[in-house]
Order: C-alpha cells, then structure tokens, then sequence
C-alpha cells in the first residue's frame, strides 16, 4: 500500500478533486460546529451522488467531509459550551470556561492544533502499520471488550468531580436509558409501553441536546447569566501558540494519541468516548487536577488530539477487515458497496491505490484544514459579539430541527424536552451528566460483549477474569473507582494526624 | 422555613425510579437462548445499581449535605423564569408539530429571543426579520438544499394547503 501512496497522492492533488476535497472538507467542518449536526449528515447527504460520479471523486468528497466533521466539532465546544457532536463533549469542561476567561482565540489555537496533530499522527500510523494493528483487534473478544468498555465508563467516574456515588448513579441511569428500545441480541422490546417511535431506542443526538443544549440555556436564563464572554482579539492573528505550548503538553499529546488511535481501531467505538477517556486520563496524571474545568489547556489538548486520532484509527479496521470503526464509517463502508469494492482483509491487496488514496485524502485534506482554520480563526470569535438573545434563540431552534433529522420523528422533538428537564434536575442534584452520556453511548455495546461473551463461553462468567487483558481492564475499572475514594480518606487522616 | 436537602431527594426519586425499572423489567418476554442471561438482565442490573447508589449518596452525600449544608439553586423568581422557558419550549414543539417547522422556526425564534433578552431593549423590527431570516434559511436549506423532510404541519394538512 505504501508503494501506492505518491499515485494515490497524486490523483488527490488533481485540480478538480483538490477542490472538491477542500469544499467538502469545509462544509464538513461547518455541519460539525453546528450542534445536533455533524459530518455523518454531510456523508449522507453526498451518499446518493456517489453513484453518478467515480471512485476516487466519491472517496475524495467522503472522506474530506469525515475529516472537516470531525475537526470542526470542537467550535461550538469552545465558543458556546455546547458540543457540536460527542466528539467534543470533553472540548467543553476546558474550551468554554478558557473562553469565558477571555481566551477564546487561545482555546480555538489549541483545538485547531490538536485536531491537526491528531489527524496526521493517526494517519500516518495507519498507514504504517494499519496491519498489525488490525491482527491485535482481531485477537480481542467480546470478554475484552466488555472490560473495556466498563473501564471507560469508571475511569469517568472515578475522575468527575464531586461524589463518585452520584457519578455511578448517573453512569446507571445512562444504561437504563440505554435498555430501552429493541434488545440486541433477541429483539425482544423493552420499555417502549407500546410506543412504536421507541422501537429503535434513544437516538444520542437527542440526548445530547436535551441534556446539554436546553439545560445549559435553560439554567443560564433561569439563573440571569445571559452575557457572552469577552474575545481576545488582540491574539486573534496567527497560530497563536508558541512551540512551548506544544512541548509543554507532549505527555499529555502522546498519551490521548494513544488512547484515540486505541479506541478509534476497535469495532463499534469511536472519537465519542476516545475524547472523554483522554480527558479523563488527561486529569488523572496532570500535576493539578484541580485545574481541569477551569480553562486549562491540557484539557483541551486531550480531547481535541484523541478524537481525531480516532478518524485514523477507525479506518484501519475499516480498510484492513472490513469492520466500521464507528457509526460514519459505516457510512464509508456503504459508499464501497455502492462502488462494488468489497471490504475485509483482502481489500488492501486487491485495491492497494484505493486505500492509499483513502489515507492520502486524509493526509492532505487536514492539512489543507488546519491552513484554512488558521486562516479563518480570526473570525471565529466575532461569533462571540453577537447578542445573547440572538445567538441561543437560533441554536436552540437548531437543536431541535437537529433531533428532528436525526429520526425524521417529532417523538424526538418532544423527548429533547424531558432530557433537557432531566439534565435541569442532574444540576439541581449535583449530578454529573458525563457519565450519563458515555453509560448511554456505551450501554448497548457493554450488553451486548457481555451477553455475546457469556454465550461463547457457555455461560461461563469467569472467562471475564481468566484473560489477562480482560482481567488487567477490570482491575483499573475497579481502581478508578475505589482509587480515589482511598486516596481522599488518606489525605483526610493525613491532615488530621497532622493536625493533632 | 426548613431547608430541603437536595441528596435525599434525589435518593427518593432516584430510588423510586430504580423501583420501576425492576418491575416493569419484569414484563419484556423472555425467551431463552442459549446460555446468555437475556434481555431482562441488563435493565435489572441497571435499576439495582441505581437503587444501590441512590441509597450510598443518601447516607454520604446526604449526611455531608445536612452537616454543611447547602446553597438554594435558585429563588423563587429563577424557578418562575425555568419554567417559562421550558414552557416555551414545550409550546415551539407543539407549535412545531401543528403549524410545521417554517412557521414554527420563526415563530420559536422570535420567542426565546424576546425571552432571553431579559432586561435589554430591543428592535421589535430587527428581531423580526431575524426570526423570519432563521426560519426561512432552516427551513429551505434542509428541504430544498438537502432534501431532508422537515415537519409540515397537521393543520395545514387539514386544510388541504400544500406548503412550498
């Protein structure tokens, strides 16, 4: 495949496929920054054309609206605090209160940079050694993924602040919600009181908007804080970051690299939980944890780098066996079908120019990104002077056509509003809503592992523990959560003891 | 006045809820496949779980709570001012669902606007050209741009009124 790489490098810098990749790539970037849209729509939307035009032209526009996605999602993160899709619930907890600072221009540097650094790093790794790296995922069984999937969900537990019994309570009620619609394995219906529209479960825009959009305008009216933060347009120009910046948060880099290409690679995951596992991580190794939620740039750095190293590492199971790394790949997995390309493991010695081109489209389209963003970037902030009333009344009427297009069902519409009074009820109880998110998201996936890796074993529960990756992710899952516990009740006797 | 403590209500609603979910679990048929534990299982873990921790945030969380004490989320006028705007809410989707997403877009637009101003005066006039401009660009770029079906409206059906 690396032989093909400079033809297929070459067909992408054709005048008219270089700029079909960049509008697509922009526009990609425009449906990621508006909440409850993302590039998925983009992929669908350009799905029918891929019939009338060729191959590589369909490829170019797919792939270049994945990238633009996923790299523009962390805009609305940053300006408003409202996520553009899951991919940068994370961006929020540190890009919005550095905006909130008056240090906007800072946090779309960091993001811009992240997203860059994420993409390429990723990219290059799949190239080199997409593989290899695919022969580790085929090795995992359902027993590691439900350890994995569990030590996610705990690892944001054990690290949100505040009580880590409310945090599992949330974590709880993200699986019940979860539960509801067709079961997986059986299709047996659950909670859907006979209500056909629950048939095929919660859709997780409409949680996303509900818990995240509404209850944050919602809150902010009721509790008379509609002011929008001051912009730093002094730092506006360049890249706004100096070399220190990055060498500063190397560790911090490198370990969210790891954990998005990680995540990215294994079927059914994705940049949605990368990014809040990274942040995660992020915390629980930084010097000062206390700093995280305040407007610190490790924060950013972690979620903006992890989830677009998971665009990398969901096309390496993609390219390599043919499995979707995540819910837009399966996308891309369908735009082969259409081009009757068949996906799986023969699939890189039978098209190597192909997934070449695939990795190359990637390559240069985050770069052409990250030099239109930097280039943009100085009017990203002027987002920030519009009117209070203005800006939200418009978002929250996207939201919900939002969540109306994500199940063309105006159930959807109506469940945005319970969601958003139970995210107002999570804050009136100090609940966490993380958890909440990354249960739900993860809910069928633990359910299914789990049921898939008691059926394999016969109904043998303890294959959970007798292999050693899956024991090794259930002892961290297990040290997230008492781990901190433990570590309080230390310090506490510590200081009493010093105390007397 | 006493004060209410936030952590046991929530143990109450929470522990309830989990109540709920245990039982209604009970009624999703279940057919037995081969050596896995069903499709009651997971829910039931879910409400045990949510029961076991609702009662753990109680005893902690709640006794922390009822010892340090805690600030009120909001006065009295803050809560009349959530329940606008989520009565708003509520009537943009049902708005929504009658008159269909052109009308309602504009008419929603218009609405949280005047609502969110708060205290600040504003252009009657711009802010309905801005409602009207928000609704028309959502409505037409999604239907016509993209082909995407946005809600139409029960009443204009009724009517027999065919919409652009």
């Amino acid at each position: 495949m690396i032989g093909a790489l400079p033809q297929a490098i070459g067909i992408v810098l054709q005048p008219l496929n270089f700029l079909l990749m960049i509008l697509c790539g922009v526009i990609g970037c425009i449906l990621g920054a508006i909440p409850g849209l993302s590039g998925g729509l983009g992929i669908t939307l350009l799905l029918p054309m891929t019939f009338a035009l060729s191959t590589e032209v369909s490829f170019v526009m797919l792939v270049a609206m994945f990238v633009g996605g996923v790299s523009g999602s962390f805009i609305a993160a940053v300006l408003i605090g409202i996520p553009g899709s899951a991919a940068s619930i994370g961006t929020c907890y540190d890009g919005y209160p550095m905006t909130k600072n008056g240090q906007a221009a800072k946090a779309l540097s960091i993001g811009i940079m992240g997203s860059f650094i994420g993409n390429v790093v990723s990219c290059v790794v799949a190239i080199l050694c997409s593989g290899a790296i695919a022969d580790v995922a085929l090795s995992l069984g359902p027993w590691e993924y439900f350890s994995l999937c569990l030590m996610a969900i705990t690892m944001v537990v054990g690290l949100s602040n505040g009580s880590v019994y409310k945090g599992l309570l949330a974590a709880f009620l993200g699986l019940a919600l979860s539960c509801v619609g067709g079961d997986m394995v059986t299709s047996q219906l659950r909670f859907t009181f006979g209500n056909t529209n629950l048939y095929g479960g919660i859709n997780v825009i409409v949680l996303l908007m509900g818990v995240f959009a509404l209850q944050q305008v919602a809150t902010a009216y009721a509790k008379n804080q509609m002011t929008m933060p001051p912009v730093d347009t002094a730092s506006l120009g360049g890249i706004g970051l100096k070399l220190k910046d990055i060498t500063e948060n190397m560790k911090v880099i490198v370990v969210s690299l790891v954990i998005g290409l990680f995540i990215g690679f294994l079927p059914g995951m994705g940049s949605g939980i990368s990014n809040l596992i990274a942040y995660g991580q992020a915390k629980k190794m930084d010097k000062h944890p206390e700093k995280f939620g305040t407007g610190y740039d490790p924060g950013i750095w972690a979620t903006e780098v992890s989830n677009n190293a998971g665009v990398g590492g969901a096309l390496i199971p993609m390219i390599s066996l043919g499995i979707p790394g995540d819910a837009t790949t399966v996308l891309l997995l369908s735009a082969m079908t259409i081009k009757g390309l068949t996906p799986g493991p023969m699939f890189i010695q039978n098209n190597p120019t192909l997934a070449a081109l695939i990795y190359a489209i990637m390559l240069i389209c985050s770069i052409a990104i990250v030099v239109i963003e930097l280039l943009t970037k100085k009017w990203f902030p002027y987002l920030l002077k519009a009117p209070y009333h203005y800006l939200f009344s418009a978002i929250l009427v996207i939201c919900f056509m939002g969540a109306f297009t994500s199940t063309t069902s105006m159930f959807s519409v109506y469940l945005v509003l319970g969601f958003g009074a139970l995210g107002v009820l999570m804050d009136v109880f100090g609940m966490p809503t993380t958890p909440l998110m990354l249960s739900f998201i993860l809910g069928s996936k633990i359910e299914s592992y789990f049921r898939m890796g008691c059926s394999y074993a016969r109904g043998d529960v303890t294959r959970f523990v007798t292999r050693p990756v899956s024991l090794i992710f259930l002892l961290i899952a297990i040290y997230s959560v008492v781990g901190p516990i433990i570590t309080k009740k230390i310090k506490a006797s510590r200081a009493a003891k010093k105390a007397e | 006045m006493k004060k209410i403590n936030r952590t046991y209500v929530m143990g109450a609603v929470f522990l309830a809820l989990s109540i709920f979910i245990y039982i209604e679990s009970g009624n999703i048929q279940f057919r037995l496949v081969s050596n896995e534990p069903g499709p009651r299982f997971f829910p039931r873990i879910a409400a045990i779980g949510m029961a076991l921790f609702s009662i753990l945030s109680m005893i902690f969380d709640g006794k922390k709570e009822a010892k340090e004490g805690s600030k009120p989320y909001l006065d009295k006028k803050g809560w009349i001012r959530m329940g606008i705007i989520m009565a708003e809410a509520l009537v943009f989707c049902l708005a929504m669902e009658f008159i269909g997403f052109w009308f309602a877009a504009m008419l929603g637009t218009f609405m949280f606007t005047w609502t969110l101003k708060g205290d600040k005066k504003i252009s009657i006039p711009f802010a309905v050209i801005f409602s009207i401009v928000v609704g028309c660009v959502c409505y037409f770029l999604f239907t016509r741009g993209f082909h995407i079906p946005l809600p139409t409206g029960t009443l204009w059906k009724t009517l027999g009124i065919q919409l652009p």
